[in-house]
């Protein structure tokens, strides 16, 4: 299955959030999505988003202030 | 609910990891400069030692929350959360007891009491508020966080924030070298309006916390039907 890997370092706030958005919009159910981030928001709020949204999100710190984000487009 | 596949995914990068560095040593510099500029206030100014622990104790509490007031007002619009929106109320109800009390204390008991003998921030309300807080709402969503938020990311390492605090402090001179301009042009011709003046403490205060009580209810209804950015 096809994974996407989305670079959302250094970015503000909303940024890895809309990013994200766009880029599941193009992908295909199932697949999944690896954001990487260093922004501590995007923890709360992209993640709060997708599990608005019914998809399957979870997230790992790589560093100190680093995260992986996984979400499997579900709809 | 969990995706057997993520699930897999982060097993996989669990191994690939290096393991962490500790940054606790680093904790050491802070600490030094807290107690030293703490010893300085103390032997110059008691009521700066007393504000320097409670700015250290504010701003602790506001990086572990995630506090944000730029994400309090945006969410709502941007993705239908209000639970911070919501963090900000409950702020301004304890706010408005904590005020009313003390300013209640300070004026309660004095018949024609002047508006500058009230503490708190009591300022002109008018055209020059509303367009101050459009013009400051359009640019902390831009740069990504407010006053408070800005400085919260400067210490957890984002350089794009330290030119947003560079501009805060051109913005800011820049505002109090022209402020008798702004004052003569709209702020002096504005009304500050006190509540208590118009209809007693106990009053003001009712009706302030039962808009906020509404608002706060408001928001957990938008919260549960709203969803505004969708696939």
């Amino acid at each position: 299955m096809a994974k996407h890997e989305l670079d959302c370092m250094f970015e503000a706030c909303p940024i890895p959030l809309l990013k994200a958005l766009k880029k599941l919009n193009t992908m295909e159910i199932g697949e999944i999505l690896i954001m990487r981030t260093d922004h501590n928001c995007s923890i709360v709020n992209v993640v709060e988003w997708a599990k608005k949204q019914g998809h399957y999100i979870d997230y790992i710190e790589l560093g100190e202030g680093q995260w992986e984000i996984y979400i499997e487009k579900a709809k | 609910m969990k995706s057997s596949r993520i699930e897999e995914l982060k097993r996989q990068r669990q191994t690939e990891i290096q393991p962490k560095k500790s940054q606790l040593p680093y904790l050491f510099f802070p600490v030094l400069a807290f107690f030293a500029l703490y010893y300085y206030f103390f032997n110059t100014d008691k009521t700066y030692s007393i504000i320097w622990i409670v700015g250290i104790l504010i701003g602790i509490t506001m990086q572990r929350s995630r506090f944000c007031f730029v994400a309090s007002f945006r969410d709502p619009i941007m993705i239908g959360n209000t639970s911070l929106f919501r963090a900000v109320i409950i702020g301004l109800i304890i706010a408005t007891v904590g005020f009313g009390i003390f300013q209640y204390k300070a004026v309660g008991n004095i018949p024609n009491y002047s508006i500058d003998d009230i503490p708190g921030q009591i300022f002109p309300v008018g055209l020059n508020t509303i367009i101050g807080a459009l013009l400051f709402g359009i640019g902390m969503v831009i740069a990504g966080g407010c006053a408070s938020g800005t400085l919260i990311r400067i210490g957890e390492g984002h350089i794009m924030q330290v030119v947003v605090l560079l501009g805060f402090v051109i913005g800011t001179t820049l505002g109090a070298g022209h402020f008798g301009f702004w004052e003569k042009l709209f702020i002096f011709s504005s009304k500050t309006i006190y509540m208590p003046q118009y209809m007693g403490f106990l009053p003001a205060v009712t009706v302030q916390l039962a808009v906020l009580g509404i608002l706060y209810l408001l928001a957990g209804w938008y919260d549960k039907k709203n969803n505004i950015m969708k696939l």
